[in-house]
This record gives structure tokens, C-alpha cells and sequence, in this order.
């Protein structure tokens, strides 16, 4: 039984799943989307306990408040990258919804044809990932600009 | 050429070098083939057709999932192979898999022809007929040949084994694009369940390693729409006329066509 536990964990699990090397672009972007998706659920997590404070009264919020600011730039550094785990996530997530909702940018069936080129995995699709990536790229630099703004640094 | 397989005997695992004499037009399973034939009997593996039509000599190969019989060495342009067994599979001896989950996935969706009567079966009087047009709409995901390649390549069987995966899911939409079937409401079950279709999120992995270019991630999402459709909206194969039946041989009061003349003209 141990020896089957050891096989199973070689061949599979959490780290096999989110290596996308050697793969497709879109498996990389998979793994991305795995990784904010998680980020999201921790954050909205840590804002619940947060805004619970506010039930408890005036001293328990400004205690809190005072808590989060004596994080200095490690707060601005953690909203950033929650930052760019929405916008990534809601950018690549309103691709899949129009990939599985939709049926858009999968091509049509074809009679496959050596060599084969899979039109799911398309320049349409590809296109879409570099577009996604620009924008949220754009949008993450000026988050972060936004931030060190208000930290005063620039 | 150095060769590395991982070997498993049953008991322990290890990584086992080899030194071989390779061509770049030499393909990965003449590589195997020579290793057991002049260094090492006992290493196992699977192969039959050795041109890519059976399925069985699906391996990683650097990484990648892939049949061995159609990497070449020379397209892998490196100086080392690294061979392992398929992921996310249970691995019974070398580069051998145990295949009873994935034969058992694809049963589950019933990968045949369902027709509400059944005496059409019986008695069949008539062949139902499918356009060139209809017979584009699922003909690639008929080119399966079940070599289990895709599954180890897929990121969510990797964390969730009862995941139906691409290969089973695939079929099932070979089968719905049909117009000759009539068994999406019995396929739905399956397919519309926490481990069905939903769990797929187009990591993409599976049709970038299929080696008979079947697409079926597009087959995956193309199913995701007909069960929203049927779902929300309560269509079913809305984007594919139902076949027409026509007659299979002419009547028996039928006028016979004329004899054939073999005559050659200009001939004896």
C-alpha cells in the first residue's frame, strides 16, 4: 500500500499539475489562472475578517486599521499583486467563457492532417493569451504606479 | 547516444542509463527494441503496430507524452532521452501502465450508437444517411486511437483521478455530434457531474500531445455549450440536423439495372 501511495505521488498530483514546462502556452496560462484563483479565495478570506471588525465597534476597526498600517509597504505590495490576480483572472476567465460557453476561437472540427495542428490551439487563441497578457500587464503597471503614488514615493 | 528510463519492478523505482547507437531517422521504440534485444532483456514495454495506428508505445519522452513509434530521435534534438512511464497512470512494470481506469472511463459514456428503438437494430430496413457537411462535425474525434496519451498530459486528472478526462470526453461528444444518436439524455448524467465536463478548465495539454491531431479539447468545450444549451435553454444538438433515413436496397419490383458490357472497345 505505502508502495502504490509512493507511485501515485510520482506520477501525479499538485505539483504535476501546475509544471506547465515543456507544454503549450495555454498550459501555462492554466497554471497562472490556478495560482490567482487561489490568491483571490485568500484574499477574500483575510477582507471578510477584515470588514467583520467593523461589527465590533469603532476601537476594533481603527486597531485593525492601525494593524494593517504598521505593515507599511508590505500592504501596498500585497494589494498589487491581489491587484493583478483580478485583473489576470477576470481577463483569462472571460476567455474561457467565450472558448467553453461559446465556442469561440476553438475552430471548427476538421479531417486531422499530418502534421497536426490542433485549431483549439490556434493563432486565434494565441492571439487572445498575448492580447489578455498586454492588458493586464498595462493595467498592473499602473496599479502599482497608483500605489507607490500613494505611498509618496513617487 | 545516452538513453535514461525510469524502471519500476514491482517493488522499487530507479533510473537506469543506457549507451546506444542511434541514427537521427531512428525512432524512440527502435531505440527500446535495441536496448532489450542487446543490453537489457528484461525492460518492458508495450508496442505492436509500430506506425502509429494501435496505440500501445504511449511514454514520456523528455517530458512530453508521446507514442514512441513516431518520435524520431532526431527531431528531440538533444543529446540525452529521458523516458519515463505515462503520468497519472499506475505503473505495473517499466514503461508499462495499468489502462483499467481509463478503459472504464471510456465505457461510462457509452462510446457506441444509442437508438431510442431498438428493433431498428433488428430489423433494419432502412441506413440512416449523413452528409459529407455532418460527417465533418465529429469525424476527428473518431480518429481516437485510446493510446491514454492525453491523460497523462491532462493537469486536472493529475489532482482529481475520477476526472473522466479528454479522451473519454471526447468520445462522448463524437457520439452527441452524431445525428444518427439519440443518447444525450443518458449521457448527460455523466457528463454533467462533478467530475464530468466542468472539471476540464482548457489547460489545452491534451490536444497539444495527440498524436492523431483529434483536438480534444475543442471536443471538450464543444460539449461544455451543447449541456449550457441544454441546460438553460432546453436544446439539444441544436447545431446538427438529425439524419435522414434512406432506403438501404432497392425494392424487390424494381426494374434491374442492365448488365454491365466488359467489352473493350477496339478490342477482341
Amino acid at each position: 500500500m505505502d508502495r502504490e501511495k509512493e507511485e501515485k505521488r510520482y506520477k501525479s498530483g499538485l505539483l504535476r499539475s501546475l509544471w506547465p514546462y515543456n507544454f503549450n502556452v495555454e498550459r501555462y496560462t492554466y497554471t497562472l489562472h490556478r495560482i490567482t484563483g487561489v490568491i483571490l479565495i485568500l484574499y477574500l478570506i483575510a477582507h471578510v475578517f477584515e470588514i467583520y471588525h467593523l461589527a465590533l465597534g469603532p476601537a476594533a476597526w481603527q486597531q485593525t486599521m492601525a494593524l494593517l498600517g504598521s505593515l507599511g509597504i508590505w500592504e501596498k505590495i500585497g494589494l498589487w499583486i491581489i491587484a493583478g490576480s483580478a485583473l489576470y483572472h477576470g481577463a483569462n476567465g472571460l476567455r474561457l467563457i467565450l472558448n467553453e460557453a461559446f465556442g469561440i476561437l476553438l475552430g471548427k472540427p476538421v479531417l486531422p492532417e499530418y502534421p497536426y495542428t490542433p485549431t483549439s490551439l490556434s493563432r486565434n487563441q494565441k492571439i487572445a493569451i498575448y492580447v489578455i497578457v498586454l492588458i493586464v500587464e498595462a493595467l498592473w503597471i499602473w496599479a502599482g504606479i497608483y500605489l507607490l503614488w500613494g505611498l509618496g514615493i513617487i | 547516444m545516452k538513453v535514461r528510463i525510469r524502471r519500476f519492478d514491482g517493488q522499487k523505482e530507479w533510473w537506469q542509463d543506457y549507451e546506444i547507437d542511434a541514427k537521427p531517422s531512428d525512432t524512440v521504440l527502435d531505440i527500446l527494441n535495441r536496448i532489450r534485444e542487446k543490453h537489457d532483456h528484461t525492460l518492458a514495454f508495450r508496442q505492436s503496430c509500430q506506425m502509429g495506428s494501435c496505440g500501445s508505445c504511449g511514454m514520456v519522452i523528455n517530458g512530453l507524452p508521446a507514442l514512441a513509434c513516431q518520435t524520431r530521435i532526431g527531431e528531440l534534438k538533444t543529446e540525452s532521452i529521458r523516458l519515463e512511464p505515462l503520468y497519472n497512470y499506475k505503473v505495473i512494470k517499466d514503461l508499462v501502465v495499468d489502462l483499467t481506469d481509463f478503459v472504464n472511463k471510456h465505457r461510462s459514456v457509452k462510446p457506441w450508437m444509442i437508438r431510442k428503438n431498438p428493433e431498428e437494430l433488428e430489423e433494419a430496413s432502412m441506413e440512416f444517411q449523413v452528409t459529407p457537411d455532418q460527417n465533418l462535425t465529429f469525424v476527428q474525434f473518431d480518429y481516437c486511437i485510446m493510446c491514454g496519451v492525453c491523460l497523462a498530459a491532462c493537469p486536472t486528472v493529475a489532482i482529481d483521478p475520477l476526472f473522466l478526462g479528454p479522451q473519454a470526453l471526447g468520445q462522448a461528444y463524437r457520439y452527441i455530434a452524431d445525428p444518427r444518436d439519440e443518447g444525450f439524455e443518458e449521457r448527460i448524467e455523466v457528463l454533467d457531474d462533478s467530475h464530468g465536463v466542468w472539471r476540464c478548465h482548457f489547460a489545452g495539454a491534451c490536444s497539444y500531445v495527440c498524436p492523431k491531431g483529434v483536438d480534444p479539447a475543442k471536443a471538450i468545450q464543444y460539449l461544455k455549450k451543447e449541456i449550457l444549451k441544454y441546460r438553460l435553454l432546453h436544446k439539444k444538438k441544436a447545431s446538427v440536423k438529425p439524419a435522414e433515413l434512406v432506403q438501404k436496397a432497392p425494392p424487390a419490383n424494381a426494374p434491374k439495372p442492365p448488365p454491365f458490357d466488359f467489352k473493350i472497345e477496339g478490342g477482341e
